[in-house]
């Protein structure tokens, strides 16, 4: 836990020790994480997809050394998906092999009455933690050494889900009607969540949460992820690359390229052998960095003049 | 700064911050203040990082935030600078007694340029000029020496030197004249003017009239410092109006406004109040949005259905392992809407595709139509286009002819009789002006027995239904709700009930 507290001890050793892990933070990002562990909030981290959400949580728990619990949100995703769910199966089993021991259960009991008060005797063992099937958000709580917990993609659960979500976000707590309400074990569990805002997330959720904002990164930055990420790209074809992506984004676009597509390219084109970015070379491998034929068929008409550009 | 003045510095900035919309809860405003105290406030560019973290939810508040902290923390800089030109004005006898009221003067200071405005700014700049103008004007140098005591009110204030009461007596006038309803930004002269009466300036200004006139110099040394000091003071009213219109009135003018185009004829909108009315239709989706997704969440919540469970569980020999739940299944509203988009009503089909898109979270199933004449399918085009853009290209394509209800509902009968069932409602927009045309009643008839509701929305007045070329008794007769509609209340009120009646 030392580790942690010195790792998190302030924004520029936490910036650091991200760039450690390969992964470029700007101070945004690195004042959110020093927030999120000091004060103990969630963080929920929007913008574009491709630009690292994710991975912020990832490289987090490698960073920490905890253990990363991810819920992947979809739609009709439930609490007994997300938090626990009892195992029937394991239940129904236990009554039938249990049957006959009943009788031993019962014995000398007369009546229905009596019967009842000798079962009772026994407890709920029927609902107790031997047959509890702890999901994500149960599991990040009774983690012994606390964890970084991933909610991906928020925006993608229903309304309903983020209600849900709001007791373990404020007091790292979930309540189970049969058994009371489970505390985190250790410390709270870093949590952060990530939206592509498809929808706007409630405001009571985020009342309770951090917001972070990651945009596209600026051609500096940008530069920085390819060298950590793909150090084998010689430099000016890093700088081509990046300022080229730069003017994509510029474009009008179905989807614009993001971090992960110029991450993608700048590997493409180490497989190729590529000194620098030449129009035709770029036009081949466009369809790594475009995911619609309709931006490929636009952007091929402006590579050269685009390649001019950037080539000057 | 010790800690109060930080809880006041802060919870004045989030009073900003809500002023130029951005909601802030008091939850939030508890985070800021803990955040505050981790990061302290020496470092700028952390502090506002770490405030964009907590107090703006949304990338456009972010954008609205960058501003306002901007804005309100700009005394920052310049406040050294601003302090000294107080000192200015005091001049070397007094040093002393300035050096105490400026020690104590210190801390009001900063609680008063604690409030935003950029106002450090304009201090700076203002009172040099101010000094300088108050120098070049200096007729004779009287130089220092001893000065007669002033006898206004005001005077004594001015001399005593200390900006914590100056700073007191300055917000009760402003709260003797409600400084709080400055609306708009033309009063501001005005506000000042009454703030510096209510301090008393028509003595100070006989005072120093009758000062510069008086024979023995020690009196028009006091005449020269109360006149310098005067100027002060004004500028210091001044920048005071500033805050407080800033802090006050600037939404409430916005607010204003959007109640006003909330009750106001929808065809009468002008054009640049476009993207306003566009906002207010999000925002009154949105609610109806929360309102009405609750209603899904009986679905999804299942309860054992106990008998079916054992019915089908019997050749298991009655050990149940294969459970069954009831749900209640909710009924997605299946909407049609029929919008008349010829140049009388166009307006009004704009904003009604625009609020039925904007439900798309509760609504998932509208169907659009548009016609004037000859009637065509548009839901496609808003699939695949922004609301704005789609709504432009239904109007630009489709709002040429003259209306023709009979040929429209025609129309949409052959294009998707079958696909009325009755858990359809089919809304149409128009004001039933069929230019004296065959009306066709007896489409709407087949319509209106198969659908579940047919809901007339007509922007015209009831008084004016039924005359001249108007068949809305004909249409009227079949439909099971006939509705005037021609403002965003009366739009919201409709797909509010039919929303409820669809769930």
């Amino acid at each position: 836990m030392a580790d942690i507290e010195t790792i998190a001890a302030s924004v520029a050793s936490l910036k650091e020790n991200f760039e450690q892990h390969r992964y470029i933070c700007s101070n945004e990002i690195a004042t959110a994480v020093f927030l999120a562990y000091q004060l103990r909030k969630p963080v929920l981290i929007e913008g574009p997809p491709g630009v690292g959400k994710t991975e912020l949580a990832k490289t987090a728990a490698e960073m920490f050394s905890l253990p990363l619990v991810r819920l992947q949100c979809y739609e009709g995703l439930d609490e007994s998906k997300a938090i626990y769910e009892w195992k029937y199966g394991k239940q129904l089993l236990y009554t039938q092999v249990l049957k006959e021991a009943l009788d031993e259960v019962l014995q000398g009991a007369k009546g229905f009455a009596q019967s009842v008060s000798k079962l009772h005797e026994f407890g709920d063992i029927f609902f107790s933690n031997e047959f509890l099937e702890p999901r994500p958000l149960l599991k990040a709580l009774r983690e012994e050494n606390g964890c970084v917990l991933l909610i991906d993609e928020i925006d993608k659960a229903d309304h309903e889900f983020e209600s849900l979500l709001l007791e373990i976000l404020s007091d790292y707590q979930v309540s189970i009607p049969e058994i009371g309400t489970v505390k985190a074990v250790a410390e709270p569990p870093i949590v952060f969540l990530t939206s592509n805002n498809t929808r706007e997330i409630s405001d009571a959720l985020k009342r309770r949460c951090l917001h972070l904002y990651i945009p596209f990164p600026d051609v500096e930055v940008e530069s920085k992820i390819i060298g950590a990420r793909v150090p084998e790209v010689p430099p000016e074809l890093q700088r081509q690359l990046v300022e080229f992506i730069h003017e994509l984004r510029n474009l009008d676009l179905k989807k614009l390229p993001a971090i992960s597509e110029t991450i993608d390219w700048a590997r493409t084109l180490v497989l190729l052998h590529a000194e620098s970015l030449e129009p035709q070379l770029v036009k081949d491998t466009l369809n790594v960095i475009l995911k619609f034929q309709e931006d490929i068929d636009n952007v091929q008409s402006e590579v050269n003049a685009l390649a001019a550009k950037i080539t000057k | 700064m010790n800690a109060q003045t930080t809880d006041r510095t802060i919870s004045n900035f989030i009073r900003a911050l809500r002023n130029a919309d951005i909601r802030v809860s008091t939850a939030e405003t508890l985070d800021a203040l803990n955040a505050v105290e981790l990061v302290g406030y020496e470092d700028r560019d952390y502090l506002k990082r770490t405030l964009s973290l907590v107090l703006p939810k949304t990338a456009d508040e972010k954008v609205t935030f960058d501003a306002c902290f901007d804005q309100f923390f700009a005394f920052q800089d310049v406040r050294g600078e601003a302090e000294a030109a107080l000192g200015d004005t005091g001049d070397a006898d007094d040093q002393d007694s300035e050096d105490g009221g400026d020690g104590e003067g210190g801390g009001a200071g900063s609680d008063r340029q604690a409030q935003p405005g950029g106002k450090g700014k304009k201090n700076k700049s203002k009172s040099k000029n101010k000094n300088n103008l108050f120098e070049e004007e200096e007729e004779e140098d009287l130089g220092p020496g001893e000065m007669t005591d002033p006898s206004s009110a005001l005077g004594k204030l001015l001399m005593a030197n200390s900006r914590v009461e100056l700073t007191v007596q300055m917000s009760a006038a402003g709260e003797a004249v409600n400084i709080r309803e400055i609306q708009i930004f033309t009063q501001k002269g005005l506000y000042a003017r009454r703030i510096m009466d209510q301090m008393g300036l028509a003595d100070l200004n006989q005072e120093i009239a009758d000062l510069r006139q008086a024979p023995a110099v020690p009196a028009r040394r006091l005449g020269q410092q109360l006149k310098g000091r005067r100027d002060f003071l004004r500028e210091q009213v001044r920048d005071y109006v500033e805050q407080q219109f800033l802090l006050n009135a600037d939404v409430s003018g916005k607010r204003l406004r959007e109640e006003l185009l909330r009750k106001v004829k929808l065809s009468n909108v002008e054009h640049r109040n476009f993207r306003l009315i566009q906002e207010i239709v999000y925002k009154m989706a949105k609610k109806l949005s929360t309102l009405h997704s609750r209603r899904k969440k009986v679905f999804k919540r299942g309860q054992l259905n106990i008998s079916r469970t054992l019915r089908n569980n019997m050749s298991y020999d009655g050990a149940i392992f294969n459970l069954h739940w009831k749900s209640v299944k909710v009924d997605r509203p299946k909407v049609f809407a029929i919008c008349d988009v010829s140049g009388s009503v166009a307006n009004y089909a704009r904003f009604m595709l625009m609020f039925l898109y904007s439900l798309d979270e509760v609504m998932p199933k509208v169907r659009s139509f548009a016609f004037s004449s000859d009637l065509a399918e548009v839901t496609e085009l808003f699939n695949r286009n922004k609301i704005e853009d789609a709504i432009a290209k239904t109007l630009r394509d489709y709002s040429g002819g003259s209306t023709d209800y009979g040929q429209a509902l025609l129309d949409f009968k052959k294009l998707c009789l079958d696909d009325v069932d009755n858990r359809t409602t089919i809304i149409i927009l128009g004001d039933a002006r069929n230019n004296f045309g065959e009306a066709h009643a007896e489409v709407l008839k087949e319509l209106y027995d198969r659908s579940k509701r047919v809901i007339w929305l007509n922007p015209e007045a009831r008084l004016a239904w039924n005359t001249g070329d108007s068949e809305m008794r004909k249409y009227g007769a079949y439909s099971h709700q006939v509705e005037e509609c021609n403002s965003l209340m009366h739009l919201e009120r409709v797909v509010g009930n039919l929303l409820r009646q669809v769930n």
